[in-house]
């Protein structure tokens, strides 16, 4: 009785709901009803838990007003002055991330942050916003970011590429570490859960690092949502305090 | 028949405070100690990853340069080169806590932001 190995099947994207148009394919799948999850849950949780506000606050608030207090806490020492009409911003980013992530870890479920697509389109939202911001602040000036000061004329030759490269590589880091962590957390828990479902009577071994590694995907999940966060926080902080 | 005096509530309350403070500065303590734990993992999560991309974003972005304006090998050579600068140059950055990550200069503390901002990552570094 061999048990095929097939770890990254759980990434297959399905169609749901068909629906083409022209050219286009713009089904609704399985990653989108994952997102769309996502979303109800992360706003159910913020509305119902602060539907009766209560000064003690009850457990679902208490949730939720620590979610708040974090990403508050966050965008005030990242940012810091005028940060905080990024709050939402920020704050929705997060929500949806975590939610995502948390849920994906479900078993069954479908972790949408895993399709580099996803990630990708988020982490374009977070660069097209900071650079527009950075041209509106700032105007022109916004591209003495990518002059370093104080340096000789013919080594901007060199630099000024440099600066350039490592101003638009950073979607690419953003969402490619997102992507990748989640992709290869759970395509590590499907191949030890198939090699303890392979192996018979010493499936205790793979299955206890299975315990163990579901922790581990579990505070990837958090920290990798928190990361995001962080990284636009200091990519808007970096935009709106330009000299 | 001596008159009991009923006990006085107010004595030893200063000593209860200062016993409730200290345990409530040691909590903070040990919050502080994980929190760090916790920046120091998403710190070395981040860094992991920013070298490689830079390098295979720029050694992708050469190749299309060189299919577009039919210039093989150069386009790849050059942009490979300058990928590798710029994923030292963010690894540099984000290890060194420099504020601003495009830019040689530092952003100064008190016209930036208000004053000394906690820095995120400059945890790791004690």
């Amino acid at each position: 009785m061999a048990i095929e190995l097939r770890p990254l099947e759980q990434f297959t994207i399905e169609r749901i709901i068909p629906i083409h148009i022209g050219g286009l394919d713009l089904s609704y799948t399985n990653a989108a009803l994952m997102m769309t999850i996502a979303v109800i849950f992360a706003t159910a949780l913020m509305v119902l838990a602060t539907r009766r506000a209560a000064l003690v606050p009850g457990r679902w608030q208490s949730v939720a007003e620590m979610l708040y207090e974090f990403v508050a806490d966050m965008v005030d020492s990242n940012i810091g002055q005028g940060g905080r009409q990024f709050f939402p911003f920020v704050f929705t980013l997060f929500t949806f991330i975590l939610f995502a992530n948390l849920l994906g870890m479900i078993p069954y479920s479908y972790t949408t942050t895993s399709q580099i697509i996803v990630t990708f389109a988020l982490a374009a939202v977070v660069f097209i916003l900071v650079t527009a911001i950075g041209i509106i602040r700032h105007g022109f000036h916004f591209l003495s970011l990518f002059v370093p000061h104080g340096v000789p004329k013919v080594l901007l030759l060199l630099l000024v590429p440099i600066e350039l490269l490592s101003y638009f590589i950073r979607p690419f880091t953003l969402s490619i570490r997102l992507f990748a962590n989640m992709l290869a957390g759970h395509t590590m828990l499907a191949i030890f859960g198939g090699f303890a479902a392979s192996i018979g009577l010493f499936a205790f071994f793979p299955t206890a690092i299975n315990v163990l590694l579901v922790g581990l995907e579990f505070l990837v999940a958090v920290l990798q949502a928190y990361v995001f966060a962080i990284l636009t926080c200091l990519y808007l902080s970096e935009a709106v305090h330009l000299h | 028949m001596s008159e009991r005096e009923p006990p006085d509530p107010l004595a030893g309350l200063g000593e209860r405070i200062d016993r409730a403070r200290a345990e409530r500065v040691r909590e903070q303590a040990t919050v502080g100690d994980r929190s760090a734990v916790q920046q120091g993992v998403g710190f070395g999560l981040r860094i992991g990853i920013e070298l490689v991309v830079a390098i295979g974003v720029a050694t992708g972005l050469g190749w299309v340069i060189d299919r577009w304006l039919g210039t093989q090998p150069w386009g790849i050579i050059v942009l490979f080169f300058l990928g590798i600068a710029a994923g030292m140059l963010n690894v540099y950055r984000a290890v060194s806590g420099i504020r601003a990550p495009v830019g040689f200069r530092k952003l100064d503390g008190e016209g930036a932001a208000g004053g000394a901002r906690p820095d995120a990552w400059d945890d790791d570094e004690n």
